[in-house]
């Protein structure tokens, strides 16, 4: 498979105050396009730093990361931003939609960033909010936040969709139906998808699994079937 | 309570930038209101005591002449409490340059103590009654008449003791000795009549001496032409003025009036008046909108420290208590504001009394600092403040602590109003739907700010409207309405075919006679006093409009009434007035006329009949008291020491120095425009910023989630531009139509008898006041928003809170 983003020697040191936080030490992996790779590790394990690092939001301490060839290790805010822009995809725990906008202009508002966006209104009937695209983040449950957050990531048609704890905020069933939804995106779309999460069950829907500890990866292992979501049980 | 204090003082370096601009506007407010109303007390007290020390006439009455004795005859009449009876008469003065201007000669009579308007002494001593005797060491020579002069004549002459000025005075030079300056209570603002623009002591000024001598020099032994008394106190002004009116008919009654309309007076307190009307309105604006700001302000850390008033009150804390920790983020604020507003204020007052020291003539002006209105400055804005804490905080109440502890729900997204309209609201980019929906939702802020820069804006207007008024009143008056380069008075009329000498000198390219006549107007058991200008019909010199400012054409028969004096009759076109000559030569002459047009002249006021026709008035014929003259101006130095020689000649008013001396004052009001500029940009710039600060930080989140979908810092910084442009670009829309107010209510709280500033405002003013507007805007989004670059994505969005 054709190596879509290769880290290497990352390290992330920050400075807190008067204390230093080695939040990755001399962490390397490559990531392949195409594939779902899920980051496991518990809190303070470095996985969300390691995934903001991939997502272009920070900038690695030491160490080189590579997209597609190119060395961002040590891009600038304009780079970094249309590295953004055009390549990722972003997923959060907490949505971070833009509360004045309904369902269908925080779409709307990813897909006007990018030269050739998905449609909207099939995006949005792909992650099932074709009813519910008018309403506001207030008026939603968190699954269908989940959800619009997905389809404005998905829009842009990402090769790289970043989702950290992706279900993290929502109950086990909806949960579920938000990972098939990634699931569903990889296969049709080929977006490649890191998920980063503590819930180690979620490892199993993976082709390769990370898992990390203390700043470093401890064990990288490939799955042979990955299982789809649904019979994923936590 | 120590805990919550160093909370505050942390919260309050946290937010520096705000606690600073809202200290900043309170300041503002409190100068203004120290320096304004220190001003306003200083001078009313200096004002105050000076009539009182000088003994300032209630009533003044202006006689053609009448012998001295007549004062024992008014002194005996119940309610007059004291008279003096003196000679005044302006006569024509040939200063240092050669130049022609006009002295005031004013009689007292030695001892000054019993006098009313007398003298204070300013520098040098008291002239001599009779012709002195030379005193060894003195410079005084036997037979010099000593005099005293105005100060602003003597320094606008550079006159010190022992020179001699020349007046002419009934045909004859008349060489008099400075001795000194001194001012009376009715020299304060010292301008020749209520038609001059403003005061001007090359061309203008007071010579003060004994009555012995003014006696001698105008021919008037034994005689006097103006009565000056006080009144009892309880006096009935009505019938003692009758009463006196009645003593002095015989000898020619041309003016009677009291101390409200004399000009000084009357210019003084119109002063005060606009201070004082400022000193209230200006620091409201500051002090509502300051309160305003506060109130947003803490609002919205009540709202952001939700959690840590719920940990305060789990812990214990008692509502009250917490309350008072946010107000006392207010009482902080005002207490700032008020030291620093206080220091300013010092500045400014001080600022205020060095030019009112440069307009009136206030020998014992005070300088006290008004500790009162400080006092008041201090309750005023912590009051203010901690109303507008204790409003921002009632919801502190309601926090219960476990609830507190439980996520917000999320901020309700709503459709606006707007959205109806969907043809337009297609049109709209998101950020503009973000925008529109955030000001709905905030709409208490939005509200708020809003009105604070419509205000901002309205102040700018205000500010900026002087320059217009005065621009067009001197395009007006000096470009437009008088189309002479001179306007030569005679010291008495004189016959029209005299003025053939005159446009016989070199360089006179057309001259236009004019005769003036002061006159009483009488309709319908009202009366008033006004001057009668008489033109040749087919005049070219002089324009002249109605108050549409439709040109008027001199009609041969009938009058022209001024605006002001047909309001005050309550005459209008078609009536029949009675006109009293009030000339003081010859008996007065009473006519009845017939109004046919009204005319409005921005300086002066002034009625207008045919050249013809005020003869007719003072049943004369082919008399004229002056000329308007057209001349080369490559030969007008020539032509004015021509004029100069002449003796019958009073006054040589030439337009273009009193273009030149208008400009000179207007210099000195481009620092108080300048003053009040800065303020409203200021106060824009402190609401602008307060309010963008808030929206940065409520939306930080959502700025980094944008950034985190691929939008650049200039994109965001954009989104947040676009807010806040809908407030403003909507408060300057509002604002400058609300400036226009604003500056009709200030011109109608200031208008005087005596002069009007027309509420003009050029539609440039607006461009220059709209850009104003997104000057302060624009620097204060950009202030706001400088934590963009910084915005830490990955901190921002990984917390739910």
């Amino acid at each position: 498979m054709d190596v879509l983003m290769k880290l290497d020697r990352i390290t992330k040191t920050y400075h807190m105050g008067e204390i230093t936080v080695n939040a990755l030490r001399e962490t390397s992996l490559d990531v392949f396009q195409g594939e779902i790779l899920v980051i496991l590790g518990p809190s303070g394990s470095g996985k969300s730093t390691l995934l903001n690092i991939m997502g272009g939001m920070d900038l690695p301490t030491t160490g080189e990361m590579f997209f597609l060839g190119e060395n961002l290790s040590r891009a600038g805010d304009k780079r970094l931003t249309g590295y953004r822009r055009n390549e990722i995809g972003f997923v959060f725990q907490f949505y971070n939609l833009i509360p004045d906008l309904t369902g269908r202009e925080n779409v709307e508002l990813a897909a006007d960033l990018v030269d050739e966006p998905l449609k909207v209104q099939e995006v949005l009937a792909e992650v099932g909010l074709a009813e519910r695209m008018e309403h506001f983040p207030s008026q939603m449950s968190g699954g269908e936040q989940q959800r619009v957050s997905i389809a404005r990531a998905a829009v842009k048609n990402p090769r790289l969709l970043l989702c950290d704890e992706p279900t993290g905020a929502l109950d086990y069933q909806t949960g579920k139906l938000i990972l098939a939804l990634l699931v569903k995106i990889n296969r049709e779309r080929g977006s490649t998808v890191v998920i980063v999460t503590h819930n180690t069950p979620i490892g199993d829907m993976a082709h390769r699994v990370v898992r990390m500890r203390d700043g470093t990866i401890t064990e990288i292992r490939e799955n042979a079937a990955p299982l789809p979501p649904e019979r994923i049980e936590w | 309570m120590s805990a919550l204090n160093h909370k505050l003082w942390r919260t309050i370096i946290k937010t520096k930038g705000q606690f600073i601009a809202v200290v900043a506007v309170v300041a503002m407010g409190i100068a203004v209101y120290i320096g304004m109303t220190t001003a306003y007390h200083n001078l009313n007290a200096s004002k105050e005591k000076f009539y009182r020390d000088r003994n300032f006439a209630d009533y003044y009455f202006h006689v053609v002449k009448a012998p001295q004795q007549v004062t024992k005859q008014i002194e005996t009449i119940p309610g007059v409490a004291g008279v003096t009876g003196r000679i005044q008469k302006d006569v024509a003065l040939i200063n240092e340059f050669n130049q022609r201007a006009t002295a005031r000669l004013t009689s007292y009579t030695l001892p000054m103590e019993y006098e009313i308007n007398s003298l204070q002494l300013l520098t040098g001593r008291f002239f001599a009654a009779e012709g002195v005797a030379a005193q060894p060491g003195e410079q005084t020579r036997t037979g010099d008449i000593e005099v005293l002069v105005d100060p602003q004549y003597a320094e606008g002459n550079r006159l010190e003791y022992g020179d001699i000025v020349s007046i002419v005075a009934e045909g004859r030079v008349v060489p008099l000795t400075v001795v000194g300056t001194a001012t009376g209570p009715e020299f304060i603002y010292l301008m020749k009549d209520a038609g001059t623009l403003l005061p001007d002591p090359t061309t203008f000024g007071v010579i003060m001496l004994s009555r012995e001598r003014a006696e001698e020099i105008l021919n008037l032994k034994g005689q006097i032409n103006q009565v000056l008394i006080t009144l009892a106190p309880g006096a009935d002004a009505k019938r003692v003025t009758d009463q006196v009116e009645e003593v002095l008919e015989p000898y020619g009654n041309l003016a009677g009036y009291p101390r409200k309309q004399q000009l000084s007076n009357a210019m003084l307190e119109a002063e005060l008046d606009g201070l004082r009307a400022s000193s209230r309105y200006m620091p409201a604006i500051f002090l509502g909108i300051a309160a305003a700001i506060q109130f947003v302000i803490i609002s919205r850390m009540v709202r952001a420290q939700r959690l840590q008033i719920g940990i305060m009150k789990a812990l214990g804390y008692r509502s009250r208590q917490v309350i008072l920790h946010y107000t006392g983020y207010a009482v902080l604020v005002a207490l700032c504001g008020a030291i620093l507003g206080t220091l300013l204020g010092l500045v400014l007052s001080s600022f205020m009394s060095r030019a009112y020291a440069l307009y009136f003539n206030l020998p014992a002006s005070i300088g006290a600092v008004n500790t009162q209105a400080i006092i008041y400055g201090f309750i005023l804005s912590i009051g203010i403040s901690s109303l507008a804490g204790l409003t921002a905080c009632r919801s502190v109440v309601k926090i219960n602590p476990a609830e507190s502890m439980r996520p917000e729900p999320p901020k309700g997204g709503a459709k606006t109003l707007i959205e109806g309209w969907s043809w337009l609201w297609r049109r709209l980019d998101t950020a503009w739907k973000m925008s529109i929906r955030s000001a709905a939702r905030n709409r208490g802020r939005f509200g708020i700010t809003l009105v604070g820069i419509v205000f901002a804006v309205g102040m700018l207007v205000v500010s900026l409207f002087t320059l217009d008024a005065v621009d067009y009143m001197i395009n007006k008056h000096f470009y437009q309405n008088q189309r002479y380069d001179y306007l030569v008075r005679f010291t008495a009329p004189v016959k029209e075919s005299e003025l053939l000498n005159i446009e016989r000198i070199e360089g006179v390219q057309k001259a236009e006679p004019l005769l003036e006549v002061p006159v009483r107007i009488n309709y319908n058991g009202k009366s008033e006093d006004d001057a009668i200008t008489g033109l040749n019909p087919d005049t070219s010199l002089k324009k002249l409009a109605d108050p549409r400012e439709r040109p008027l054409e001199v009609p041969r028969e009938g009058l022209l009434i001024s605006q002001r004096t047909a309001n005050k009759l309550g005459a209008g076109v078609g009536d029949m007035v009675e006109v009293e000559t009030l000339l003081g030569i010859g008996p007065s002459r009473l006519s009845t006329i017939k109004i046919v047009g009204i005319s409005n002249q921005l300086v002066g006021g002034g009625c207008f009949v045919s050249l013809q026709q005020a003869n007719v008035l003072l049943q004369e014929r082919q008399l004229v008291s002056g000329v308007m003259l057209k001349v080369d101006s490559a030969l007008s130095a020539g032509l004015e020491a021509e004029l100069e020689e002449m003796t019958a000649v009073s006054s040589i008013l030439s337009l273009q120095k009193e273009l030149d001396n208008f400009n000179k004052n207007l210099e000195a009001s481009i620092y108080s425009i300048s003053i009040l500029v800065l303020f409203a940009l200021l106060l824009g710039f402190a609401i602008v910023y307060n309010s963008s600060v808030i929206s940065f930080a409520e939306r930080q989140r959502e700025l980094a989630s944008l950034r985190v979908l691929g939008f650049s810092i200039q994109e965001v910084s954009g989104i947040l531009l676009k807010e806040n442009l809908l407030q403003s670009v909507l408060g300057v829309v509002l604002g400058l139509p609300f400036g226009y107010l604003m500056v009709k209510g200030y011109i109608g709280a200031l208008s005087t008898d005596l002069y009007s500033l027309p509420v003009i405002i050029y539609p440039v003013t607006y461009v220059y006041a709209a850009l104003g507007s997104f000057f302060f805007i624009i620097v204060a989004h950009l202030f706001a928003v400088r934590g963009i670059k910084q915005l830490q994505l990955v901190e921002v969005l990984k917390n739910k809170d």
